[in-house]
């Protein structure tokens, strides 16, 4: 099962990365129903950085272009984002 | 609704929106570049910005803001990319049959955008870059139109 991450502001710059393709199998196949904290807990074993940015109060996940509650869960294909409070206008 | 780099030019998109749809009523409200923040000057800001996210909250946005104040029609154009002091940064319409509701429809628009649309603010000063974090006023002007309709 593959989605999409994209992180923006300063979830992109502490980590570096603009977005990347995540196979949920490969990370654990024991794994059937994945839900955004399922991956956050995934993600942070990458490491402290990783931890520490995806742990941080007031982080918004948006899964496919809307903001989401840490229980949504993700199927195959879905784009998931994270990123801090919004500040347009 | 938009989202582009290209300067603001307010009167064509006033000119624009009245002539697409003709109203008694119409408000607007254009946010431009200041060369402050909180404790340092602005020399320029820059926008990011999710463009498939923001396209889809904007336009639920105006939407929303038409059905609940019966517009006749409604423009929002936000730009990204890094602009100058003084540039403009964003711009509302509303066009109505009464002035309550486009004033309304137009803070309501300006309240919802600055805190639901995925555009995010970094500050370029004398001492460099920083990411401009949310104001607790922006949360109290955006929970306003939830308490007054549960939205």
């Amino acid at each position: 099962m593959n989605v999409t991450i994209k992180l923006f502001s300063t979830l992109r710059e502490a980590l570096g990365e603009a977005d990347f393709e995540l196979d949920l199998g490969a990370l654990n196949g024991q794994v059937t129903t994945w839900d955004v904290a399922a991956i956050k807990t995934a993600l942070s074993k990458r490491g402290p950085v990783w931890r520490d940015a995806l742990n941080q109060p007031n982080l918004v996940h948006a899964l496919n272009h809307k903001v989401v509650f840490i229980d949504a869960i993700v199927a195959d294909g879905d784009e998931l984002a994270f990123f801090p409070p919004m500040t347009g206008g | 609704m938009a989202i582009q780099t290209a300067a603001i030019d307010v009167a064509d998109e006033y000119a624009r929106l009245v002539k697409a749809a003709p109203g008694a009523a119409v408000a607007t409200f254009t946010g431009y570049v200041r060369d402050f923040s909180e404790d340092t000057a602005v020399h320029a800001l820059e926008l990011e910005h999710y463009p498939e996210m923001a396209q889809v909250v904007l336009q639920a946005l105006g939407d929303s803001a038409a059905e609940r104040f019966g517009l006749a029609g409604w423009r929002v154009v936000h730009r990204y990319g890094l602009l100058s002091v003084a540039e403009t940064i964003v711009w509302v319409g509303t066009v109505a049959a009464h002035r309550g509701d486009a004033f309304s429809a137009c803070e309501y628009m300006m309240d919802t955008l600055k805190t639901d649309a995925p555009f995010w603010k970094r500050e370029h000063g004398p001492s460099g870059n920083s990411w401009v974090k949310r104001r607790g006023s922006d949360d109290v002007r955006r929970a306003r139109w939830s308490a007054e309709k549960g939205a």
